[in-house]
């Protein structure tokens, strides 16, 4: 298997002297292609930075950190930017989506960044929202989706850019406790089916069976948590 | 470009409003502008016209044609160089023979042979002019005047008869009647000398006592009331753009303040700032071409039904150089919004829950 994103020795400080804050201390992980991880920990353990590292928003202020293959500890603004549009879907709290773009064109959105061919592009749009069961609001606009199918679309739009890594941010935040196990059933389901890896921000204790492992963070270290089943 | 298209579509009663608002800005400082340019031609046009490129006038005079006076001496001394032709000017005031209704007008005495001779639109050749006759402006038209209508010089109570029709030529907000200098003397007696000398190309002129040479442009500036109500129109055009750029730089900044959230998604997603500010300037260019173009559209439409006793004149040049500025100026407000943009931080999509 692939290693599609590995940390080694990561920190993450903010500020100096007084004001000095270690929000991340010394954590190393591997995820490999196939693999969906659940990171829980109470608020104010590290778990949003954690995310924006993994996710080539930040870059760490020691460690190693390589997503895709490609080196980014060090990586300019421009390169992180890059790097995200090519090999990493986000899945925001809330869904995130355009309010004034209809749902195929949320997906679309994605391939805008860069020259892309359009025919190509809206079949693949066309493809994801059919597996995700979306292909009857495929005109509509956000306000018009239940917080079930707006975070459905949000997980279409996050695989559209066909990333090695999906990072979800509590995914299920805004949802009943039904729609929220439909939601990570469905990036359960996609990982396994296209063999990509994910990682995804939890506090819904409902939903950790669906994924391979859990890792538990607080104050900013990470622990392994071996599940029940 | 696929976002700024598609949230234009959309917010479509949001963007309309701001391009109704961005119509009248446009209109009104096309308007303005054609009113400027409208009364500046109602009060210097005949000067402008002319194909002089200085004048010579008496000292002591401000430049101001009407109050120099030329002595016949200098004038006399003057004519020794080559290709300066005379100009005689004075305000008055005409009526038609048998009505009582006064006009004000301003003669004008020149050489028909010569460079000062206006270009007829209608009637008799000026070089054909008779002592008695003379030629005036369109806008006599308006004041029912008609070719073969016998004036009354009210000053000096001498007849004239209208043989033909100029075009824009004004002086002081007063059609301009152009006679010949014999025409001038018949009125005004022998004896009577010119108000300036008008010169084509830049002679050196032998030195004359009590004379002084004053550019075309020094002479328009002269006019009595052109500086000033130039001037306070001007103000107002100025004005009304620092209007346009603040008001154009606070829409369209609390349009972005009002999507940061979306910004920091989409740079979270990988859209690169680049790629956001574009699609900022062209919502911007977009709204701002459409509205200067209606804008365009209904000051066109003005002029068209307005009088044209009313002083209102636009001209491709001006329409253009409006629509210039009015883009410019916009782009310019836009920057505000561009600049927040580039500062927007992708982090903060994670982590929120709105």
């Amino acid at each position: 298997m692939n290693t599609t994103l590995k940390m080694e020795h990561i920190s993450k400080q903010y500020g100096e002297g007084t004001t000095h804050v270690s929000v991340i201390r010394n954590v190393s992980l591997e995820v490999k292609a196939g693999e969906f991880i659940a990171l829980v920990g109470p608020s104010g353990s590290g778990k949003s930075t954690f995310l924006s590292m993994a996710g080539a928003l930040l870059t760490p202020s020691s460690g190693t950190l390589v997503i895709a293959g490609e080196d980014v500890s060090q990586a300019s603004a421009q390169r992180l930017t890059a790097l995200r549009r090519k090999h990493i879907g986000f899945v925001f709290q809330s869904a995130h989506l355009l309010p004034y773009l209809t749902v195929r064109d949320q997906l679309v959105l994605v391939t805008q960044f860069e020259k892309s061919n359009n025919r190509e592009v809206q079949t693949r749009a066309d493809r994801l929202l059919q597996r995700l069961g979306l292909q009857h609001r495929m005109y509509h606009f956000p306000e018009q989706l239940s917080g079930g199918e707006r975070q459905r679309v949000a997980i279409a739009r996050a695989w559209m850019n066909d990333p090695e890594l999906l990072l979800a941010d509590e995914p299920t935040a805004s949802l009943d406790a039904v729609r929220g196990r439909e939601v990570v059933q469905m990036i359960a389901d996609e990982v396994k089916l296209r063999d990509k890896a994910a990682i995804m921000v939890t506090h819904d204790h409902r939903v950790l069976d669906l994924c391979d492992s859990v890792l538990y963070m607080e104050d900013g270290t990470l622990k392994k948590e071996q599940l029940s089943s | 470009m696929f976002l700024a298209w598609k949230e234009m579509k959309h917010a479509k009663a949001r963007f309309i409003l701001i391009g109704f608002i961005m119509v009248l800005l446009a209109y009104l400082v096309l308007f303005v502008s054609g009113l400027a340019n409208g009364l500046q031609a109602d009060n210097v046009s005949s000067i402008q016209h002319m194909k002089a490129t200085s004048f010579v006038v008496a000292q002591n005079s401000d430049q101001r044609l009407q109050s120099s006076q030329l002595t016949e001496k200098q004038w006399h001394e003057l004519q020794r160089t080559k290709d300066v032709t005379p100009l005689g000017l004075r305000m008055t005031s005409v009526k038609q023979q048998g009505s009582q209704k006064k006009i004000d007008s301003t003669l004008m005495a020149i050489d028909p042979e010569q460079f000062l001779a206006p270009t007829i639109e209608e009637g008799q050749a000026v070089t054909h002019l008779r002592p008695n006759e003379v030629v005036g402006d369109y806008s006599l038209k308006e004041h029912g005047f008609m070719l073969g209508d016998v004036l009354v010089e009210t000053m000096t109570g001498k007849t004239m008869t209208l043989v033909g029709f100029t075009k824009n030529e004004l002086f002081s907000h007063a059609p301009v009647l152009h006679m010949t200098t014999q025409g001038w003397h018949r009125l005004f007696g022998a004896k009577v000398s010119w108000n300036a000398g008008a010169l084509r190309t830049a002679v050196h002129l032998p030195s004359i006592k009590g004379v002084e040479q004053a550019s075309k442009e020094e002479i328009v500036q002269s006019v009595p009331g052109y500086k000033e109500e130039q001037g306070s129109l001007t103000m107002m055009i100025v004005f009304l753009f620092v209007i346009s750029a603040f008001v154009l730089s606070v829409f369209f900044y609390v349009l972005t303040l009002q999507k940061m959230s979306h910004f920091g998604v989409l740079k979270a997603m990988g859209a690169t700032t680049r790629y956001l500010a574009r699609s900022i300037l062209y919502q911007v260019l977009l709204l701002t071409s459409f509205s200067v173009a209606i804008g365009v559209g209904l000051t066109l439409l003005t002029g068209a039904l307005l009088p044209s006793t009313m002083p209102f004149h636009v001209t491709p040049t001006l329409l253009l150089s409006c629509c210039g500025l009015l883009i410019t100026v916009a782009i310019l407000g836009s920057l505000l919004s561009l600049n927040t943009v580039r500062k927007v931080d992708a982090i903060e999509a994670i982590g929120r829950a709105n």
